[in-house]
């Protein structure tokens, strides 16, 4: 893959074209990081250290004043390369992330209501929002990664939480959609994308039968998945949890995002788990 | 100084909320025109009729920069989820013949993948360089936007710079129930502008801001609007995304988005003074059938009920019940 070609003169990288992201840019940086850095990787990282605010988190965009989700893909890349004061000021802000269901005044009021839910506390994709799939696996993905190197029991509690997060939202056809299970009594169904992130993301959780029935969830949508992000994120959530993540349809490749992803699923090291 | 204990301090605000409200003058729009097209199908006569409703709506738009917000929301070439690849390339060809500079954008709610979405929506084999004409808004490059006046909990949106910089957005929707609004339509469809590169799949902060005073906020941020519903075929039950193909046979154009979308209400079997979005967008008093001059077919000629969930049950238009059955062509 020719990186540098598709680079823009700021270091980032778009998601197809036009201006550079966080995600995209960090996404990149995680393939170069199996396949191997080079001249695009320096001024790709200086991208995303300019991305850090001065809250902690990580802008999505240059044009945005506002941390968000993506601070969870900037803890993933190799600590070293941010800077350790930047790493640390990214998990710090990621600690102080819940979905807005999980606060005392939203649990009182359905306490009130008569729910008994548990509302496990979840990652948001912009502070104040609810928890959903995606945010969540990439939170604990990052906090395991965080884990490894530190004791902070934190860290546990709320990757234990993020786990029953997951858990609670998976579809009655065993897979995971963005997070709305069911509408109004009805079930819905469940997407390739955050089932492969959310399988990802439950790599060390304990077997039980809901595991069972997402890992197969994911092999039926594997074996029809037509698009590269899919396929990419069901191949990683097999591989984790030991199982054959094969696949006949070879899906067109339409974005940086596409292809860092899919350089990542085929590699033998993935890079969001070690 | 006066000492008021909490219960009379909320009695005053109580009473100085409810006299504020009733003290608010009547709002008045004007009357507009709304166009009620009947077509069978996708088939070639799109292309006309679009072409004549831009004519009669009498749309200056040479060298203007035109964008066609479709709603794209769902894989599933096989549902009716989406704005039909015919409709969208019509009203692209009326729009550039018609000297407009036209871009096709849209930033769906629900998957991330948009450009996959609209492959298998049938958008890249049925408009010719579909991949040169569209933006992902979800990823377009974005600035901030203050909502005057804001109806909902937002005070401020970022927006996408594909948008924020035309001269007419042009929401492109489809004729669908809801389970969260009621109906989806033109209004509705607006919340496909609102990045998804910065608040997330969905855009949830919109719902938990309030859905239909987002919908209205949104509305009101972009006066330049110019509204096309393909109902040929909508949706109806359990929508946007689970319902069932409901045939209605029409189009409604029209430059007053809210008439549009109340004059689809009733086409639907919807009284639109019942959809939440609708009355704060004009109130009730602006959303009945005179309100809105209608060009082409009656209401009464294209009606056709379309099921709603137990939940919606209570919108039903119950002044005038429309067959059930489709229209004719």
């Amino acid at each position: 893959m020719n990186w540098k070609d598709r680079q823009n003169p700021d270091g980032g990288w778009a998601y197809s074209r036009g201006c550079s992201w966080t995600e995209p840019t960090a996404l990149v940086l995680l393939a170069q990081s199996v396949t191997g850095f080079e001249e695009s990787s320096e001024p790709g990282l200086n991208y995303i250290r300019s991305a850090a605010r001065p809250d902690g988190g990580w802008r999505p965009q240059s044009g945005v004043d506002e941390s968000t989700w993506v601070t969870s893909l900037a803890a993933l890349l190799p600590a070293d390369t941010l800077g350790g004061d930047r790493y640390e000021s990214a998990i710090g802000w990621l600690k102080g992330q819940t979905g807005r269901e999980s606060g005392w005044s939203y649990r009182l009021r359905q306490r009130l209501a008569g729910n008994r839910d548990d509302f496990p506390e979840g990652w948001p994709w912009f502070p104040g929002a609810a928890a959903w799939v995606v945010p969540t696996s990439l939170g604990i993905l990052a906090f395991e990664r965080a884990r490894r190197h530190s004791g902070d029991a934190e860290l546990r509690t709320r990757i234990n939480a993020g786990r029953r997060f997951l858990l609670s939202k998976i579809c009655a056809d065993g897979g995971w959609n963005y997070g709305t299970n069911r509408v109004l009594g009805r079930d819905g169904d469940s997407y390739p994308e955050t089932t492969g992130i959310a399988l990802l993301a439950l790599h060390g959780a304990p077997a039980s039968a809901a595991l069972a029935r997402a890992r197969a969830a994911a092999a039926r949508h594997l074996s029809r998945c037509r698009t590269a992000e899919g396929t990419a994120w069901l191949r990683m959530g097999l591989r984790a949890h030991g199982e054959k993540a094969e696949y006949d349809l070879t899906p067109v490749l339409r974005t940086n995002t596409d292809a860092a992803l899919s350089i990542i699923a085929a590699a033998e090291r993935n890079p969001f788990l070690t | 100084m006066t000492n008021l204990t909490r219960r009379q301090a909320v009695a005053t605000g109580l009473a100085g909320a409810a006299l504020t409200r009733c003290a608010r003058p009547p709002r008045r729009f004007p009357v507009t025109d709304v166009s009620v097209v009947k077509a069978s199908s996708y088939g070639p006569a799109v292309y006309d009729i679009i072409g004549r409703l831009l004519t009669e709506h009498r749309l200056d738009l040479r060298g203007r920069r035109v964008v066609l917000k479709p709603n794209l929301v769902e894989f599933d070439e096989h549902t009716c989820i989406n704005t039909h690849p015919v409709v969208v390339h019509a009203a692209y060809e009326a729009f550039r013949k018609a000297g407009a500079s036209v871009r096709i954008a849209e930033g769906p709610g629900h998957r991330r993948g948009t450009l996959d979405l609209a492959d298998a929506a049938g958008y890249f084999s049925a408009v010719p360089r579909f991949d040169e004409l569209f933006t992902d808004l979800n990823t377009d490059a974005v600035s901030k936007r203050d909502i005057p006046s804001p109806e909902s909990k937002l005070t401020s949106l970022y927006l996408p710079h594909t948008v924020l910089d035309c001269d007419l957005l042009v929401s492109l929707a489809k004729m669908k129930t809801h389970h969260w609004a009621g109906a989806t339509l033109a209004m509705k469809n607006l919340f496909g502008l609102v990045p998804g590169g910065v608040y997330g799949w969905p855009k949830n902060v919109l719902h938990w801001a309030g859905i239909p005073e987002s919908i209205v906020d949104l509305h009101r941020l972009f006066p330049r609007q110019f509204a096309i519903v393909d109902g040929i075929v909508g949706m109806e039950g359990n929508g946007p995304i689970q319902g069932t193909p409901k045939t209605a046979g029409v189009l409604v154009a029209g430059s007053d988005v809210a008439a549009v979308d109340a004059t689809c209400c009733r086409i639907m079997g919807i009284d639109p003074r019942r959809i939440e979005y609708l009355k704060i967008a004009r109130g009730e008093e602006n959303l009945g059938e005179s309100a809105f001059r209608q060009i082409g077919e009656p209401i009464r000629s294209v009606k056709t009920d379309f099921a709603l969930m137990d939940a919606w049950s209570g919108i039903r238009d119950s002044n005038a019940r429309g067959s059930g059955e489709a229209p004719s062509g």
